[in-house]
């Protein structure tokens, strides 16, 4: 009888530490491809050698829409030659800056085009609370790219909008984000 | 210890319990639900900086200044243009899809020649070589149909084709051209404008105002304006058309007598007013007296008292203003634009505020090219009908620029035998029209956006204008090329010197001419003139409309609509949208006629019905509509294209298939209305 109960039991048990280890372990490192920035961008030499502010370089429009990233032209205001000894910062102004293409910066929360979020009303928020702390990074984070959505691993889910906006109060009807 | 049949289960079980606390088969599953929303040929929104630059729509019979906005350098939308005095901040259907029409698919995306039935791409080098050696060895044979009279493209060709020894260069038909003419006959020189702003109360005479007749936005607005100011604004046709129904009066006359109401009034006015002053005066009177109101009642349809208080109308407004036209937007009799301009004179009008402003010509900066004037006096529906006849010689090379010929002139079986004659066509279309879809080569001009273009007073606007537009697009969207650049480019190949390089430097030399900054000028900035030409006009030598009565009992009424199409342009994809029922059921093109006229002719609503004309015949449905008079079918322009592409392709019939012709004084040719036979199909 006992051995009849351990050949059920213990099995079974294997196959639920198995699955749990396979799911939240090598589940995720199958889904997710990872991709590293263009260009190996310093926000700490910026943001605190520089002192610059986040809204120097990702600023708000006339009309009130976000900018987003700067295009290179904005970078080449300061960066038109080399400034630094960052072999980094020497090749985005030789393959960018001097050949006046644009960087394919990789997006951690791109949106889906049916998703309208407006950065200007949610300018009281800490970036922080929906952005990875860039700010505070000397290497840009990895990129994780979904191999099924194609989405960012970062990419906030519409749940995760919600809860802030039902914590806030404020409304959650579908015309909200959806134009 | 073995792995037997039970434990395996066993470790499977867990296996799956397990998994139902992993993120695999929720994760899965929700990756695959977005997956299948992101199929790659689902249109992605571009992102990026929003710019507004100003442009020009020249897509309708219009000229007006439009906003385009870019999103990172993309054209998504084009909006009116508030500072454009001949916008407003309005847009036309056409203008509105305007960045529509630049990924339109039938585009012409590279140069093009025919083989056998059909096209090869070919390069710009090779094209332009082709034209070069045609050009060389036609010699003085060439003839040019352009459809853009304000813009300067028109005037490069003209100069390359009057440079090569030829007077055959051409407009297409417009109401500025019968104006201007009318304006000739009695003496005078310039082009012919209202100012619609400064009057007071307006009679239309045809002019479908707010339909596609003239400055049509800046009619618009001019029309809001003078609702607070109670204009009075009177319309006289044969169909409720979009002027009519929001009119202050609409009076309803027999198709193509608008000009016999003009001479019943003049008659009136004459009666009850004196003048000494005007040129020709007794001549006119003894013309005008044969236009009595029970003879004017019996031809136009226009009772005596009506017209008698349209003439108390006109003489106690303060400002008044007579405005000729047609429903057509072309096609409009020159002894009818007289008549209404003899009104004018009568009521002392030229030149004076809220009346009809004689506008200066404009400056001619290409040396070759024929005057303006010359050009716009000349008829080329006459000139292909003679072609087609045998009485003028078919040109060896006819140039088509901004026109499509081979669809929008009346009578287009005459046309399309003068087409065929023509020796070697070369379409300069951006589209695959009637017109270059049978030419021997195709030179696709780019589009206003892609390139450097300008207006010059399109017909109507109240005071002299100049607008012009720097390219939105770095790059042309395909391989194509400015017309004027294509042709200063031929004519160097050719030997012949146009004195410029570039069309770049023509419009600099032109924004020179009227002492307007390029720079200003390629932003936006929008010259206006304020000289106005003294007339000394002589009403004698009006030339009054013909009295007798239409041999027909039917009459047919195109009317122009811009959200179906231009003669230049066919129903973009948007306008699919907006065509309702009331103008096309299923492929059927729907005339409307009153119930006495469809019971006369043995009709119903709904029915088939074929019409006849003097070029042929067209299919079409009939719908009872009391806003179009006795003995009248209405039928909307711009349907029934055989080229383009699907949104406009195969869709109800061409009007001006049947549409037949008259020939006008000065020379011209007359055809907004036409006799039109309708039996059952």
């Amino acid at each position: 009888m006992a051995n009849s109960k351990s050949s059920v039991v213990l099995p079974f048990l294997v196959g639920v530490v198995a699955s749990l280890v396979l799911g939240w372990w090598a589940f995720p490192k199958v889904l997710y491809s990872q991709k590293t920035q263009p260009i190996r961008f310093d926000h700490v030499v910026h943001v605190e050698d520089q002192a610059m502010t986040c809204d120097q370089c990702h600023t708000f429009r006339e009309n009130g829409s976000f900018a987003g990233l700067p295009t290179t032209q904005s970078c080449a205001d300061c960066h038109s030659d080399v400034q630094g000894e960052d072999p980094e910062e020497e090749r985005f102004v030789t393959e960018y800056v001097q050949q006046g293409k644009e960087v394919e910066w990789l997006v951690y929360q791109y949106q889906p085009d049916n998703v309208y979020f407006s950065h200007i009303a949610h300018k009281d928020i800490e970036c922080t609370k929906c952005h990875l702390d860039v700010a505070n990074m000397k290497n840009p984070p990895v990129y994780y790219e979904n191999r099924i959505s194609g989405y960012s691993k970062n990419t906030m889910k519409m749940w995760e909008c919600e809860r802030c906006h039902a914590q806030n109060g404020a409304s959650n009807a579908c015309f909200v984000c959806h134009k | 210890m073995g792995l037997d049949r039970r434990s395996f289960l066993s470790l499977v079980a867990g296996g799956v319990v397990g998994s139902l606390a992993t993120p695999v088969v929720w994760k899965t599953l929700d990756d695959v639900s977005i997956w299948s929303q992101n199929w790659p040929w689902i249109p992605r929104l571009k992102y990026g900086e929003e710019t507004l630059l100003p442009s020009l729509c020249k897509l309708g019979t219009d000229a007006y200044g439009v906003q385009v906005k870019l999103v990172a350098g993309h054209p998504v939308a084009a909006y009116g243009n508030p500072e454009h005095p001949l916008s407003r901040g309005g847009i036309c259907p056409l203008g509105a899809a305007s960045v529509q029409l630049l990924y339109s698919p039938s585009r012409v995306r590279s140069p093009k020649k025919r083989v056998g039935d059909s096209f090869e791409d070919i390069s710009w080098e090779e094209a332009e070589a082709l034209l070069t050696e045609q050009l060389k060895a036609a010699g003085k044979d060439v003839a040019l149909v352009s459809g853009d009279d304000t813009g300067s493209a028109a005037e490069v060709l003209a100069g390359l084709v009057a440079a090569l020894g030829s007077e055959q260069t051409y407009f297409m038909p417009s109401e500025g051209a019968a104006a201007a003419a009318a304006l000739g006959l009695l003496g005078g020189d310039g082009l012919v404008g209202y100012d619609l702003e400064g009057a007071d109360y307006v009679l239309l005479l045809g002019a479908d105002a707010l339909g596609a007749w003239g400055t049509t936005l800046r009619n618009a607005k001019a029309f809001a304006d003078g609702r607070e100011r109670a204009v009075r604004v009177v319309y006289v046709g044969p169909a409720m058309t979009a002027t009519a129904a929001v009119a202050d009066a609409w009076i309803p006359c027999t198709p193509g007598t608008e000009g016999v109401v003009a001479m019943g009034l003049a008659n009136m006015i004459l009666e009850r007013r004196a003048l000494s002053n005007v040129a020709g005066l007794e001549q006119f009177r003894k013309q005008a007296a044969g236009f009595s109101p029970d003879v004017v009642a019996t031809r136009s349809g226009v009772a005596p008292e009506t017209l008698l208080g349209l003439a108390k109308e006109l003489l106690v407004a303060g400002k008044p203003l007579v405005v000729p036209g047609t429903t057509a937007a072309q096609g409009l009799a020159v002894s009818d634009a007289a008549a209404a301009l003899a009104v004018n004179v009568l009521l002392d009008r030229i030149n004076m505020p809220g009346g009809v402003m004689v506008l200066p010509w404009g400056p001619k900066v290409v040396a070759a090219a024929p005057d303006k004037k010359a050009m716009m006096g000349r008829d080329v529906v006459g000139y292909l009908a003679a072609v087609a006849a045998g009485n003028a010689p078919a040109p060896k090379v006819l140039l088509v620029h901004a026109a499509n010929p081979a669809y929008a002139l009346p009578d287009l079986k005459t046309i399309q035998t003068a087409l065929d004659k023509a020796g070697f066509v070369v379409s300069f279309s951006s589209f695959m029209d009637e017109t270059a879809a049978q030419a021997d080569l195709i030179l696709p001009d780019s589009l206003t956006y892609e390139r450097y273009d300008d207006a010059y007073t399109p017909y109507g606007s109240g005071q002299a204008n100049y607008t012009m537009a720097a390219p939105i697009l770095k790059q042309p969207l395909f391989a194509t090329k400015a017309a004027a650049d294509v042709a200063l480019g031929v004519a160097a190949k050719a030997g012949v010197d146009l004195g410029f390089a570039s069309f770049e430097e023509v419009l600099k030399a032109k924004a020179e001419a009227l002492g307007l900054d390029f720079e200003a000028a390629a932003t936006g900035t929008v010259w206006l003139g304020t000289e106005f030409a003294v007339q000394q006009l002589d009403l004698a030598k009006v030339q009054a409309p013909a009295l007798q009565e239409s041999a027909t009992d039917v009459t047919l009424v195109p009317v122009a609509n811009l959200k179906i199409g231009s003669p230049k342009v066919a129903t973009p994809p948007f306008g699919t949208n907006v065509i309702s029922p009331r103008e096309l059921q299923g492929k059927d093109m729907v005339v409307a006629m009153n119930a006495a006229t469809a019971s006369k002719l043995g009709v119903r609503a709904g029915d088939a019905v074929t019409l006849s004309g003097a070029g042929g015949e067209c299919r079409a449905r009939v719908r009872i509509f009391e806003g179009v008079v006795d003995g009248a079918v209405m039928a909307p322009l711009g349907l029934g294209h055989t080229a383009w592409d699907a949104f406009s392709r195969g869709k109800g019939a061409n009007v001006f298939q049947i549409l037949g012709t008259q020939t006008d004084v000065a020379g011209f040719t007359r055809f907004a209305t036409a006799p039109v036979g309708v039996r059952k199909a």
